[in-house]
Protein backbone atom coordinates (compact mmCIF):
# COMPACT_ATOMS: atom_id res chain seq x y z
CA UNK A 1 0.00 0.00 0.00
CA UNK A 2 1.58 3.50 -1.15
CA UNK A 3 1.69 6.09 1.03
CA UNK A 4 -1.20 8.68 0.83
CA UNK A 5 -0.29 11.96 -0.22
CA UNK A 6 -3.50 13.19 -0.67
CA UNK A 7 -7.67 12.80 1.13
CA UNK A 8 -8.54 11.02 -1.45
CA UNK A 9 -5.85 8.51 -1.33
CA UNK A 10 -6.33 8.26 2.62
CA UNK A 11 -9.99 7.48 2.33
CA UNK A 12 -9.95 4.98 0.16
CA UNK A 13 -7.46 3.23 1.28
CA UNK A 14 -9.02 2.88 4.50
CA UNK A 15 -12.52 4.00 4.63
CA UNK A 16 -13.90 0.55 4.86
CA UNK A 17 -12.29 -0.83 7.57
CA UNK A 18 -12.39 1.79 9.49
CA UNK A 19 -16.35 1.85 9.07
CA UNK A 20 -16.66 -1.83 9.66
CA UNK A 21 -14.28 -0.80 12.55
CA UNK A 22 -16.89 1.66 13.70
CA UNK A 23 -19.55 -0.52 13.44
CA UNK A 24 -18.25 -3.38 15.49
CA UNK A 25 -17.82 -0.32 17.95
CA UNK A 26 -21.09 0.90 18.00
CA UNK A 27 -23.20 -2.13 16.42
CA UNK A 28 -25.46 0.43 14.79
CA UNK A 29 -25.07 2.07 11.36
CA UNK A 30 -25.97 5.88 12.48
CA UNK A 31 -23.69 5.83 15.32
CA UNK A 32 -21.35 4.02 12.74
CA UNK A 33 -21.61 7.06 10.40
CA UNK A 34 -21.15 9.35 12.70
CA UNK A 35 -17.53 8.30 13.67
CA UNK A 36 -16.84 7.58 10.61
CA UNK A 37 -17.39 11.14 9.50
CA UNK A 38 -16.26 12.76 12.30
CA UNK A 39 -12.51 10.18 12.16
CA UNK A 40 -12.04 11.57 8.61
CA UNK A 41 -12.47 15.17 9.15
CA UNK A 42 -10.67 15.26 12.41
CA UNK A 43 -7.79 13.50 10.27
CA UNK A 44 -7.95 15.70 7.49
CA UNK A 45 -8.12 19.10 9.32
CA UNK A 46 -4.88 17.46 11.50
CA UNK A 47 -3.06 16.51 8.15
CA UNK A 48 -0.81 15.32 7.56
CA UNK A 49 -0.18 11.82 9.52
CA UNK A 50 2.11 12.45 12.09
CA UNK A 51 4.64 9.79 10.65
CA UNK A 52 4.58 8.17 7.15
CA UNK A 53 3.68 4.64 7.20
CA UNK A 54 1.46 4.85 10.47
CA UNK A 55 -1.56 6.40 8.45
CA UNK A 56 -3.31 3.47 9.93
CA UNK A 57 -2.68 3.19 13.16
CA UNK A 58 -3.66 7.01 13.07
CA UNK A 59 -6.79 6.53 11.52
CA UNK A 60 -7.94 3.55 14.35
CA UNK A 61 -6.40 6.14 16.93
CA UNK A 62 -8.63 8.93 15.77
CA UNK A 63 -11.85 6.48 15.46
CA UNK A 64 -11.37 4.92 18.75
CA UNK A 65 -11.60 8.36 20.22
CA UNK A 66 -14.60 9.42 18.46
CA UNK A 67 -16.04 6.29 19.55
CA UNK A 68 -15.46 7.03 23.06
CA UNK A 69 -16.42 10.70 23.20
CA UNK A 70 -19.25 9.48 21.44
CA UNK A 71 -20.40 6.84 24.08
CA UNK A 72 -20.02 9.26 26.86
CA UNK A 73 -22.34 11.64 25.16
CA UNK A 74 -24.46 9.89 24.81
CA UNK A 75 -24.95 7.03 26.98
CA UNK A 76 -28.33 4.99 26.19
CA UNK A 77 -29.37 1.48 25.33
CA UNK A 78 -26.86 -0.17 22.71
CA UNK A 79 -28.83 -1.01 19.57
CA UNK A 80 -26.71 -4.09 17.95
CA UNK A 81 -29.07 -4.17 15.15
CA UNK A 82 -26.37 -3.48 12.15
CA UNK A 83 -23.68 -5.44 13.57
CA UNK A 84 -24.34 -8.29 10.79
CA UNK A 85 -23.17 -5.85 8.11
CA UNK A 86 -19.65 -5.56 9.82
CA UNK A 87 -19.74 -9.90 10.32
CA UNK A 88 -15.81 -10.84 11.76
CA UNK A 89 -14.24 -11.92 8.50
CA UNK A 90 -11.55 -13.89 10.22
CA UNK A 91 -10.78 -17.16 11.86
CA UNK A 92 -11.79 -17.71 15.73
CA UNK A 93 -14.08 -14.66 16.21
CA UNK A 94 -17.93 -15.27 15.58
CA UNK A 95 -20.69 -12.34 15.42
CA UNK A 96 -21.93 -13.85 18.72
CA UNK A 97 -18.30 -13.00 20.18
CA UNK A 98 -18.55 -9.64 18.62
CA UNK A 99 -21.97 -8.94 19.84
CA UNK A 100 -20.93 -10.13 23.33
CA UNK A 101 -17.66 -7.99 23.44
CA UNK A 102 -20.24 -5.10 22.37
CA UNK A 103 -22.57 -5.58 24.82
CA UNK A 104 -20.53 -6.84 28.05
CA UNK A 105 -17.11 -4.57 27.43
CA UNK A 106 -16.67 -0.55 27.95
CA UNK A 107 -15.87 1.22 24.84
CA UNK A 108 -12.18 1.53 25.48
CA UNK A 109 -12.08 -2.51 26.37
CA UNK A 110 -14.17 -3.22 23.45
CA UNK A 111 -11.61 -1.19 21.41
CA UNK A 112 -9.24 -3.50 22.66
CA UNK A 113 -10.86 -6.76 21.59
CA UNK A 114 -12.02 -5.58 17.89
CA UNK A 115 -8.47 -4.20 17.13
CA UNK A 116 -6.62 -7.04 17.54
CA UNK A 117 -9.58 -9.71 17.33
CA UNK A 118 -11.28 -8.46 14.56
CA UNK A 119 -9.47 -5.59 12.72
CA UNK A 120 -6.15 -7.57 12.97
CA UNK A 121 -4.25 -5.04 13.86
CA UNK A 122 -0.71 -5.77 15.03
CA UNK A 123 0.31 -5.05 18.86
CA UNK A 124 2.52 -1.71 17.78
CA UNK A 125 -0.30 -0.68 15.91
CA UNK A 126 -3.28 -1.32 18.79
CA UNK A 127 -0.69 0.10 21.17
CA UNK A 128 -1.06 3.59 18.66
CA UNK A 129 -4.37 3.47 18.40
CA UNK A 130 -5.07 3.18 21.87
CA UNK A 131 -2.22 5.83 22.96
CA UNK A 132 -0.70 3.31 25.20
CA UNK A 133 2.64 0.82 25.73
CA UNK A 134 2.70 -2.47 23.62
CA UNK A 135 3.13 -4.67 26.71
CA UNK A 136 -0.16 -2.71 27.78
CA UNK A 137 -2.21 -3.36 24.47
CA UNK A 138 -1.29 -6.86 25.44
CA UNK A 139 -2.60 -7.03 29.03
CA UNK A 140 -5.63 -4.83 27.92
CA UNK A 141 -6.32 -6.95 24.96
CA UNK A 142 -6.17 -10.51 27.20
CA UNK A 143 -8.10 -8.49 30.08
CA UNK A 144 -11.08 -7.93 27.21
CA UNK A 145 -11.07 -11.44 26.28
CA UNK A 146 -11.57 -12.89 29.37
CA UNK A 147 -14.29 -11.01 29.98
CA UNK A 148 -15.65 -11.61 26.65
CA UNK A 149 -14.98 -15.45 27.76
CA UNK A 150 -16.84 -15.11 31.02
CA UNK A 151 -19.69 -13.04 29.16
CA UNK A 152 -20.05 -16.05 26.63
CA UNK A 153 -20.28 -18.94 29.49
CA UNK B 1 -21.64 -4.18 -4.27
CA UNK B 2 -22.36 -5.75 -0.90
CA UNK B 3 -24.64 -4.01 1.42
CA UNK B 4 -21.61 -2.47 3.88
CA UNK B 5 -20.03 -1.20 0.82
CA UNK B 6 -23.36 1.05 -0.02
CA UNK B 7 -23.63 2.07 3.53
CA UNK B 8 -20.71 3.40 3.33
CA UNK B 9 -20.63 4.80 -0.14
CA UNK B 10 -24.20 7.01 1.29
CA UNK B 11 -21.62 7.40 4.02
CA UNK B 12 -18.93 8.85 1.48
CA UNK B 13 -21.29 11.46 0.08
CA UNK B 14 -22.37 12.95 3.46
CA UNK B 15 -18.60 13.10 4.07
CA UNK B 16 -17.60 15.18 0.78
CA UNK B 17 -20.61 17.39 1.47
CA UNK B 18 -19.23 18.49 4.87
CA UNK B 19 -15.46 18.57 3.21
CA UNK B 20 -16.78 21.13 0.79
CA UNK B 21 -18.30 23.22 3.18
CA UNK B 22 -15.10 23.23 5.56
CA UNK B 23 -13.24 24.21 2.74
CA UNK B 24 -11.10 20.93 3.09
CA UNK B 25 -11.75 19.77 -0.94
CA UNK B 26 -10.00 21.88 -2.93
CA UNK B 27 -9.54 19.24 -6.13
CA UNK B 28 -12.36 17.05 -6.83
CA UNK B 29 -11.65 14.04 -9.20
CA UNK B 30 -13.61 10.94 -10.14
CA UNK B 31 -13.17 7.95 -12.78
CA UNK B 32 -14.94 8.56 -16.15
CA UNK B 33 -16.02 5.53 -18.53
CA UNK B 34 -14.85 6.65 -22.15
CA UNK B 35 -14.79 4.60 -25.32
CA UNK B 36 -11.10 4.29 -24.47
CA UNK B 37 -11.29 3.33 -21.03
CA UNK B 38 -11.53 5.04 -17.87
CA UNK B 39 -10.11 8.53 -17.46
CA UNK B 40 -9.23 9.49 -13.96
CA UNK B 41 -10.19 13.36 -14.23
CA UNK B 42 -9.43 16.21 -11.60
CA UNK B 43 -11.33 19.41 -11.07
CA UNK B 44 -9.67 21.94 -9.35
CA UNK B 45 -10.77 25.61 -7.86
CA UNK B 46 -10.07 27.25 -11.18
CA UNK B 47 -10.94 24.60 -13.71
CA UNK B 48 -9.92 20.94 -15.56
CA UNK B 49 -6.32 19.78 -14.05
CA UNK B 50 -6.09 16.50 -15.22
CA UNK B 51 -7.29 14.13 -17.26
CA UNK B 52 -5.43 10.61 -16.85
CA UNK B 53 -5.83 7.37 -19.24
CA UNK B 54 -6.31 4.92 -16.42
CA UNK B 55 -8.62 4.43 -13.21
CA UNK B 56 -5.60 5.52 -10.98
CA UNK B 57 -4.20 9.29 -11.06
CA UNK B 58 -0.49 9.71 -12.50
CA UNK B 59 2.10 10.52 -9.54
CA UNK B 60 3.59 12.78 -11.27
CA UNK B 61 0.21 14.63 -11.78
CA UNK B 62 -0.81 14.45 -8.57
CA UNK B 63 2.23 15.42 -6.74
CA UNK B 64 2.04 18.58 -8.75
CA UNK B 65 -1.96 19.26 -7.89
CA UNK B 66 -1.06 18.96 -4.28
CA UNK B 67 1.97 21.54 -4.76
CA UNK B 68 -0.30 23.55 -6.46
CA UNK B 69 -3.34 22.96 -4.15
CA UNK B 70 -2.41 20.99 -1.11
CA UNK B 71 -3.47 17.98 -0.10
CA UNK B 72 -7.60 18.04 -0.70
CA UNK B 73 -7.91 16.00 -3.15
CA UNK B 74 -11.02 14.20 -3.06
CA UNK B 75 -13.51 11.93 -4.84
CA UNK B 76 -16.48 14.06 -5.63
CA UNK B 77 -18.39 13.31 -8.53
CA UNK B 78 -20.56 16.27 -8.70
CA UNK B 79 -17.80 18.91 -9.57
CA UNK B 80 -16.43 16.97 -12.34
CA UNK B 81 -20.05 16.02 -13.93
CA UNK B 82 -20.04 18.97 -16.05
CA UNK B 83 -16.93 17.96 -17.60
CA UNK B 84 -17.76 14.08 -17.79
CA UNK B 85 -20.96 15.40 -19.44
CA UNK B 86 -18.79 17.67 -22.33
CA UNK B 87 -16.43 14.16 -23.13
CA UNK B 88 -19.69 12.05 -23.72
CA UNK B 89 -20.84 14.70 -25.95
CA UNK B 90 -17.09 14.80 -27.79
CA UNK B 91 -17.72 10.98 -27.82
CA UNK B 92 -21.14 11.27 -30.00
CA UNK B 93 -19.58 13.40 -32.34
CA UNK B 94 -22.17 16.24 -30.84
CA UNK B 95 -19.59 18.50 -29.56
CA UNK B 96 -16.40 19.79 -31.47
CA UNK B 97 -15.11 22.22 -28.83
CA UNK B 98 -15.09 22.19 -24.84
CA UNK B 99 -16.66 24.98 -22.63
CA UNK B 100 -14.67 24.01 -19.54
CA UNK B 101 -12.44 25.58 -18.11
CA UNK B 102 -8.70 24.28 -18.37
CA UNK B 103 -5.95 25.32 -15.08
CA UNK B 104 -2.96 25.11 -16.16
CA UNK B 105 -1.28 26.83 -13.82
CA UNK B 106 0.98 24.03 -11.92
CA UNK B 107 2.87 24.25 -15.24
CA UNK B 108 6.19 26.23 -16.17
CA UNK B 109 5.51 29.14 -18.64
CA UNK B 110 6.94 27.43 -21.44
CA UNK B 111 4.78 24.89 -21.12
CA UNK B 112 1.51 26.66 -20.52
CA UNK B 113 2.93 28.44 -23.83
CA UNK B 114 2.80 25.30 -25.78
CA UNK B 115 -0.20 24.11 -24.58
CA UNK B 116 -2.30 27.06 -25.32
CA UNK B 117 -1.41 27.10 -28.74
CA UNK B 118 -2.30 23.33 -28.79
CA UNK B 119 -5.88 24.33 -27.43
CA UNK B 120 -6.48 26.58 -30.56
CA UNK B 121 -5.78 23.59 -32.98
CA UNK B 122 -8.99 23.26 -34.39
CA UNK B 123 -11.39 20.06 -34.40
CA UNK B 124 -10.39 17.39 -37.28
CA UNK B 125 -7.26 19.44 -38.04
CA UNK B 126 -3.58 18.60 -37.72
CA UNK B 127 -0.54 20.51 -37.39
CA UNK B 128 3.12 19.45 -36.29
CA UNK B 129 5.29 19.59 -33.12
CA UNK B 130 7.31 22.30 -35.17
CA UNK B 131 4.43 24.24 -35.77
CA UNK B 132 3.82 24.41 -32.03
CA UNK B 133 7.02 25.43 -31.23
CA UNK B 134 7.32 28.41 -34.22
CA UNK B 135 3.34 28.91 -32.28
CA UNK B 136 4.69 29.62 -28.93
CA UNK B 137 7.27 31.96 -30.08
CA UNK B 138 10.74 29.47 -30.65
CA UNK B 139 11.05 27.37 -33.93
CA UNK B 140 14.32 26.13 -32.72
CA UNK B 141 12.24 24.44 -29.51
CA UNK B 142 10.44 22.35 -31.24
CA UNK B 143 11.86 19.15 -28.97
CA UNK B 144 11.12 20.73 -26.21
CA UNK B 145 7.73 21.37 -27.49
CA UNK B 146 7.24 18.29 -28.13
CA UNK B 147 8.05 17.40 -24.44
CA UNK B 148 5.45 19.96 -23.25
CA UNK B 149 3.24 18.23 -25.55
CA UNK B 150 3.83 14.61 -24.14
CA UNK B 151 3.47 15.59 -20.60
CA UNK B 152 0.11 17.93 -21.23
CA UNK B 153 -2.34 17.41 -18.18
CA UNK B 154 -5.31 17.84 -20.21
CA UNK B 155 -5.35 15.38 -23.17
CA UNK B 156 -8.66 15.62 -25.60
CA UNK B 157 -9.83 18.79 -24.25
CA UNK B 158 -6.40 20.23 -24.92
CA UNK B 159 -5.68 18.34 -27.87
CA UNK B 160 -2.47 17.25 -28.36
CA UNK B 161 -3.83 14.28 -30.25
CA UNK B 162 -3.74 16.59 -33.04
CA UNK B 163 -0.39 17.45 -33.02
CA UNK B 164 1.89 14.83 -35.61
CA UNK B 165 5.34 14.61 -36.82
CA UNK B 166 6.63 16.62 -40.14
CA UNK B 167 6.13 13.53 -42.35
CA UNK B 168 2.93 13.18 -41.20
CA UNK B 169 3.47 9.84 -39.16
CA UNK B 170 1.50 9.81 -35.56
CA UNK B 171 4.32 10.71 -33.59
CA UNK B 172 3.73 9.37 -30.04
CA UNK B 173 1.01 9.76 -27.60
CA UNK B 174 0.51 9.61 -23.42
CA UNK B 175 -2.49 7.38 -23.49
CA UNK B 176 -0.90 5.45 -26.18
CA UNK B 177 -0.75 5.35 -30.28
CA UNK B 178 -3.90 3.44 -30.46
CA UNK B 179 -6.06 6.00 -28.39
CA UNK B 180 -4.28 8.94 -31.11
CA UNK B 181 -5.38 7.05 -34.00
CA UNK B 182 -9.27 6.64 -32.24
CA UNK B 183 -9.26 10.23 -31.78
CA UNK B 184 -7.88 11.24 -34.66
CA UNK B 185 -10.51 8.64 -36.21
CA UNK B 186 -13.63 9.93 -34.53
CA UNK B 187 -12.80 13.35 -35.99
CA UNK B 188 -11.13 12.69 -39.29
CA UNK B 189 -12.33 9.33 -40.26
CA UNK B 190 -9.99 6.46 -40.98
CA UNK B 191 -6.60 7.04 -40.75
CA UNK B 192 -4.19 6.08 -43.59
CA UNK B 193 -1.09 3.69 -42.79
CA UNK B 194 1.93 5.31 -41.92
CA UNK B 195 -0.39 8.34 -41.21
CA UNK B 196 -1.78 11.44 -43.65
CA UNK B 197 0.57 12.95 -46.23
CA UNK B 198 2.34 16.13 -45.10
CA UNK B 199 -0.09 18.11 -47.37
CA UNK B 200 -3.01 17.35 -44.74
CA UNK B 201 -1.26 19.45 -42.23
CA UNK B 202 -2.69 23.00 -41.17
CA UNK B 203 -0.11 25.86 -42.58
CA UNK B 204 -1.30 27.68 -39.15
Amino acid sequence: MTHPTTFGELLEQHEREIFAYALRLTGDRDDADDVYQDTFLAAFRAWPPPRRGTERAWLYKIATNKAIDRSRRTKRFLRLGDLPLAAPERDGVSLADLATAVKALPTGQRAAFVLRKVQGLSYAEVSVALECSEDAARSRVAEAMKKVKEAMR
Amino acid sequence: MSELGVVVAEARERLMQRARREGLETVAYRIVDSPLGPLWIAVGPRGLLNIHYGAEPSPLELRRIVRAYGPGVLPDARRVDPVARELDEYWSGKRHAFDVAVDLSPLTAFQRKVLAVTARVPYGELTTYAKIAHGAGNDRAYRAAAGAIGDNPIPIVVPCHRVVASDGTLGGYAGGLEAKRRLLQLERGAVPPGGWPPAHLSRT
